[in-house]
C-alpha cells in the first residue's frame, strides 16, 4: 500500500511539475504561468455563440466617453465585422 | 486594417476595446516594456480610463476603424466570450456568420478576409499588395 502510495505520489508531482514547466515555456517563464493561471484563465472561455444565432445586442461608449450606442444600431445594412481586443 | 481598407466599401466594421489582456498589475507581458512599443497601463477601474487607453491607441496607430469600448460591466466581452481577442462577422439579419477563435493562437483576420472574399471577390487596393509584398 505505501509503496502504491508512493508510486501515485511521485507520478502526479512529476506531471504537476512537467505542467508547470510547459505552461512557464508557453508563457514565457514561470511567473508568466502563474499569473497566466490566476489572471487570463477565469477570463477565456469559448462561448456559447455559434454561427446563426442572433448577435447580442450590447451598449458602448464612443470615445468621446459620453455619447452610447448599441451594437444593433451598427447591423443591418451590410455584413459587420467585430473586432474585439485591447491595447496590451 | 489592410482587410479595412479592402473591403471598407462593402461591409461596416467595429472594433470594441475590451478588458486589457496584459495590464501592468496583471499578467504582465516584457516585450510591453521595450522602449519603441512601450505599452504600459494598469487594469482600468472605471470607464474613463478605458476611454483614455482607447484614446492612446487610436492616437498612437491612426486607427481608422469606428471604433466602441465596452462599459465597466463587461457586458460585451461576456455577450460575445471575446477576451483577450476575437473576430466576428454578423450578417444583414443580425445573426453570427462568422465565428472567430479566441485570441492569441486561434485569431485568424485570414479567415474574415476569406469571408469577404468568397462574397465580394479578392480585392486587394494597391497599398495593401505592396504591404503583402515586403
Amino acid at each position: 500500500m505505501n509503496r502504491w502510495l508512493f508510486r501515485t505520489t511521485v507520478s502526479v508531482g512529476l506531471f504537476l511539475v512537467s505542467a508547470f514547466v510547459g505552461l512557464s515555456f508557453m508563457a514565457g517563464g514561470p511567473k508568466d504561468a502563474l499569473e497566466m493561471v490566476r489572471f487570463a484563465l477565469p477570463h477565456m472561455h469559448v462561448g456559447t455563440l455559434k454561427a446563426g444565432d442572433p448577435a447580442p445586442d450590447v451598449r458602448l461608449v464612443a470615445l468621446d466617453g459620453k455619447t452610447r450606442f448599441r451594437l444593433h444600431e451598427r447591423t443591418s445594412r451590410r455584413p459587420l465585422v467585430l473586432i474585439f481586443g485591447s491595447f496590451t | 486594417m489592410q482587410i479595412y481598407s479592402d473591403y471598407k466599401d462593402h461591409a461596416d466594421f467595429l472594433t470594441i476595446y475590451i478588458r486589457e489582456a496584459h495590464p501592468t498589475d496583471e499578467w504582465r507581458m516584457k516585450a510591453n516594456e521595450k522602449d519603441k512599443d512601450d505599452v504600459c497601463y494598469v487594469q482600468p477601474k472605471t470607464l474613463e480610463q478605458r476611454i483614455v487607453i482607447a484614446n492612446d491607441f487610436t492616437r498612437r496607430f491612426k486607427f481608422p476603424l469606428p471604433f466602441g469600448v465596452d462599459e465597466m460591466n463587461n457586458a460585451a466581452n461576456d455577450a460575445y466570450a471575446a477576451w483577450p481577442e476575437r473576430l466576428y462577422i454578423i450578417d444583414e439579419n443580425g445573426r453570427i456568420s462568422y465565428k472567430g477563435g479566441n485570441g492569441p493562437f486561434k485569431y485568424d483576420p485570414k479567415e474574415v478576409r476569406a469571408w469577404l472574399a468568397q462574397r465580394y471577390g479578392d480585392v486587394k487596393h494597391a497599398g495593401t499588395a505592396q504591404a503583402n509584398k515586403s
